[in-house]
């Protein structure tokens, strides 16, 4: 059964900003990945899954229902976590969260019960003084206290820990479990390929590409930045067959799919000081993977 | 139509600057009624007779021989229209506009809980606000009048020009209330929704002030509370204040219809 549903969905705001034509649907039980860069229109595209936006053309709907016009039913069975936390003034995060169960008709406090221990949070403190990882557990309480069927979650991990980001994966897997349906924006590879069924890319409003994370997989590309002796070594080294980046000084910056091998004999080769991986985006994997130039 | 827990959590955020300004005008009340004196009026007709503009300008026209005159002359002339005014403007922009410039509208709409019924429920929160204020006032002004000067005041007519009082707030509250609506962030919320009441107070003012600008008050709305022809008991004047009523109901309704349609960046 489709859940959400988005439609030839466009909004354009003028200078290529907005979305524009947008189409996709997430079944019952699935996990859906959104990433994009920065103003590519992952929150305007959810905006309007949240009825915050009225589409100028095209349609969204979740379990069937409008989300312009009957938004208020949708919200019903609805988790959220906003991009960016904005809470009410001068209130205790605990304050907070029995505001929003009252405010939600939400009677049975169990599940935020749970929640606050599952993420050891103390939410005595004034949500002011809190710092971004806390408001962020008091963000993630409150879109899942009232066990709904469907959640929308912009950057759910961002400012937590490490620790937290895996017991945030954990909760995912536990609702991806009792077959929930989520739509999930993020930025962080380990968290998608841990969690979602399938990932879309979004850019400069359009839908770049949608794939199954296991395809993902096989595709994935590692960043190495090989650091030689001289510079001599590193103009020599760059002239073997392999993907170059970027070459400055005796530092050479070099794309790795499925080929290791090859490139630690050639590294054998040359005298290689140190050797380095740094983190690849997942818009960077993607990118590369389906041959989009990057142009921004 | 309403949501209780979101009525109870905003009437807790103004509850405090309710009690200040209940305390200020308190304090303004106390001190008129107790300087009230038959004798005094007269001279502060002296006053209006020597400097008429001056006195007018501030809304100081009646005869101040009666109590009533003279309360309505010195609270209703000036302190009661810009003290509730001031309140009405701070609570309106808070309703809406600062939820939406900050954000944490987001909140109130990520819930089953319609556009409708949380522009309403905050709109009832100003409603009463300015109720509560306007009552509280009243009660107060009768009270130390009764306690100085037993069975001076023209009860009846008194109430008769707080309830003139409370409609032209209402508008006040209309206004703002739409301007909280209407744009999302605080500073333009604030513009117009301060803007607007402040600019026809000061058109008011000038109004009254010459005979050259008289014709000015056709263009600001205060010409609709008229206090003296309110305690005189003019039916025109009664008539304009329910047209100042039924003006802030079709404002706060529009208030409504712009927040429940209009896209939100939030």
């Amino acid at each position: 059964m489709k859940v959400i549903e988005i439609n030839g969905l466009t909004r354009d705001y003028g200078k290529g900003q907005g979305v524009f034509e947008l189409s996709f649907t997430i079944e019952q039980g699935e996990v859906f990945g959104f990433l994009g860069p920065n103003g590519a229109g992952k929150t305007t595209a959810i905006r309007h899954l949240m009825g915050f936006l009225k589409p100028q053309i095209g349609k969204c709907t979740i379990e069937g229902f409008d989300c312009w016009k009957d938004s208020a039913r949708i919200q019903k069975d609805l988790g959220y976590i906003p991009g960016e936390m904005a809470f009410f003034d001068g209130m205790t995060g605990m304050e907070f969260l029995n505001f929003t169960a009252k405010y939600r008709n939400l009677k049975d406090k169990k599940l935020m019960k749970d929640l606050i221990n599952r993420f050891d949070l103390n939410p005595n403190g004034k949500l002011k003084k809190m710092s971004k990882g806390m408001k962020q557990k008091i963000g993630i309480v409150a879109a899942f206290m009232h066990d709904p069927n469907v959640l929308i979650l912009d950057e759910p991990t961002s400012g937590l820990d490490p620790l937290m980001q895996n017991r945030f994966i954990d909760l995912i897997n536990e609702e991806k479990k009792k077959s929930k349906t989520i739509l999930m924006s993020s930025h962080m590879f380990e968290e998608v390929e841990r969690t979602c069924h399938r990932v879309s890319i979004i850019k400069n409003g359009r839908l770049a590409t949608i794939d199954s994370v296991d395809a993902l997989k096989t595709a994935q590309i590692r960043k190495y930045i090989i650091t030689f002796e001289d510079k001599l070594a590193a103009e020599n080294f760059s002239k073997e067959n392999i993907d170059i980046i970027n070459i400055s000084e005796n530092h050479v910056t070099i794309t790795v799919q499925n080929n290791i091998k090859e490139i630690i004999s050639l590294m054998n080769k040359y005298p290689v000081t140190n050797i380095s991986a740094p983190n690849l985006s997942l818009e960077e994997i993607f990118m590369k993977y389906y041959g989009g130039k990057d142009n921004d | 139509m309403i949501n209780m827990e979101l009525y109870k959590h905003t009437f807790k955020e103004i509850w405090k600057m309710l009690l200040i300004f209940a305390t200020i005008l308190t304090m303004y009340f106390i001190i008129i009624i107790y300087m009230f004196d038959p004798k005094l009026g007269a001279v502060l007709d002296e006053f209006t007779k020597a400097l008429p503009e001056v006195m007018a300008m501030f809304g100081m026209v009646v005869s101040s021989t009666t109590l009533l005159g003279f309360l309505s002359t010195y609270l209703y002339g000036f302190l009661m229209l810009v003290f509730p005014m001031i309140f009405t403007i701070i609570v309106a922009n808070r309703l809406i506009a600062r939820h939406v410039d900050r954000g944490s509208m987001t909140y109130l709409l990520a819930a089953p809980v319609n556009r409708k019924t949380v522009a309403f429920t905050q709109m009832k929160v100003l409603a009463t606000g300015i109720f509560l204020l306007v009552l509280y006032t009243m009660l107060i002004g009768i009270i130390a009048s009764e306690l100085s000067f037993p069975a001076e005041l023209e009860i009846g007519k008194f109430v008769l020009l707080n309830i003139g009082v409370l409609s032209l707030h209402f508008f006040i509250g209309g206004i703002s209330f739409l301007s909280s609506c209407i744009f999302n962030d605080t500073k333009k919320s604030v513009a117009f929704g301060a803007g607007i009441p402040a600019l026809a107070y000061i058109i008011q003012m000038l109004a009254n002030a010459g005979e050259k600008a008289e014709n000015l008050k056709y263009i600001t709305f205060f010409t609709l509370f008229n206090a003296n022809e309110l305690i005189a008991g003019k039916t025109t004047a009664i008539y304009q204040i329910v047209i100042l009523f039924l003006a802030a109901i079709v404002l706060f309704v529009l208030g409504i219809i712009v927040f429940d349609r209009k896209d939100l960046h939030i």
